[in-house]
């Protein structure tokens, strides 16, 4: 019961954080100039550039390196992608094609490790890592798992793909300026969401 | 228990995303780097003429016209080779690193920088944050590398990957200076 109400704290306490300006949990309608600005005054670096869309990586429970500690458990999920920003254009349907194969991201393939079982509609995923990809359509997208890693995003090996999802998209008014990929917990185990320009889609993952 | 828990998370996630709270770009962007470097592009050109053997996941922080050794990072106090998240160093492989065998798997690395020489530390606690809770019985390896001056400023603190003589180096940059450190196969 300690420990239950201890965590419980720790969930307002980190939530609390998140609305009161964690460097890291800030605005969905980000200011494009002061964004694109920031990044692009890199002087030239001899051994290795810094990428337009940088990496980032999200873990599911939600700040899992903040907490691990205290909840001294594996983390179930982390997804590791770029983050290509939409800089005034049209994202879906424009610079990502419809129905042609994106790699969630920019630069080298999303990659996603489980690190226990999970299932998704219905499909047992074994614990691992896999490249995560998509199939934008206009009112839905195809998520795919393939066991191919360590991969640049693009010529996509999909004889390794080993599972396919439908999920529905949904159009919200606050854009994202930058591709993300956050986990938010559910029920029953956690949603990946994807957002970026106006659009937001949710994969359901039980575990 | 678990009930507790999951409904909490939903309220409090619910209630999170409602608020239209994602995470922004980090001021210091995440980079990874490969030995063979450049391998994703490599791999799916088929171009790879060695197998995998390590990665480095690590955040970049800039320079921004301080002095970043001495000042901003304080000789002989731990550092998280980066910002964020601790740096996560994955072997493909077992090698061999300040003369200590390591076996294939995830790490995180940590430096103790000082003037002429950087102690580099590979640490079995990994997806944590920083080195706040940096804990020495998990160590592998503690080692000491020079520091050699680079005649040019690196902006954004750097991690790549080189051939080296015999082994494989990680070379590690920011501001006036880098430091090499040799793993062997």
């Amino acid at each position: 019961m300690i420990r239950i109400t201890a965590l419980a704290f720790l969930f307002l306490f980190l939530s609390a954080c998140g609305d009161s300006g964690n460097n890291n949990n800030n605005t969905v309608v980000l200011p494009a100039k002061k964004q694109a600005l920031s990044l692009k005054k890199e002087t030239p670096n001899p051994f290795s550039i810094v990428d337009v869309s940088p990496m980032d990586m999200s873990y599911c429970p939600a700040d899992y390196p903040h907490i691990k500690h205290v909840v001294g458990e594996l983390p179930q999920i982390r997804i590791i992608y770029s983050r290509p920003q939409k800089q005034g254009r049209t994202v879906f349907g424009n610079i990502v094609q419809y129905d042609t194969i994106w790699r969630l991201g920019a630069n080298e393939g999303t990659e996603i490790e489980f690190f226990k079982p999970v299932t998704i509609q219905e499909q047992k995923i074994k614990p691992g890592r896999y490249s995560v990809y998509c199939i934008p359509h206009k009112d839905s997208w195809e998520v795919i798992l393939n066991t191919e890693v360590n991969i640049w995003g693009l010529n996509i090996n999909t004889a390794k793909d080993t599972g396919r999802f439908s999920i529905p998209i949904t159009s919200t008014t606050a854009l994202s300026e930058y591709f993300t990929a956050i986990f938010e917990s559910t029920a029953t185990g956690a949603n990946l969401v994807f957002a970026w320009d106006s659009v937001v889609t949710r994969l359901p993952i039980a575990f | 228990m678990r009930k507790i828990l999951a409904v909490a998370a939903l309220l409090l996630s619910a209630a999170a995303f409602s608020q239209s709270k994602l995470p922004a770009v980090d001021k210091s962007p995440m980079d990874m780097s490969y030995y063979p470097t450049g391998y994703p592009l490599l791999k799916i050109q088929d171009k790879a003429t060695e197998p995998l053997v390590a990665r480095v996941i690590y955040s970049r922080p800039q320079k921004n016209g301080r002095v970043v050794f001495g000042e901003l990072l304080e000789y002989g106090k731990i550092w998280r080779l980066g910002a964020n998240e601790a740096t996560e160093l994955e072997l493909y492989q077992n090698v061999k690193i300040g003369g200590s065998k390591v076996k294939k798997g995830r790490y995180s690395l940590y430096c103790i920088p000082n003037e002429k020489n950087w102690t580099i530390i590979v640490n079995k606690d990994t997806d944590t944050w920083g080195a706040f809770k940096y804990d020495e019985k998990k160590n592998v390896v503690k080692c000491e590398v020079n520091v050699e001056q680079n005649p040019e400023v690196t902006e954004s603190f750097t991690m790549v990957f080189e051939k080296g003589n015999g082994c494989i180096n990680l070379i590690i940059a920011w501001d006036a200076v880098k430091v090499t450190l040799p793993i062997y196969q």
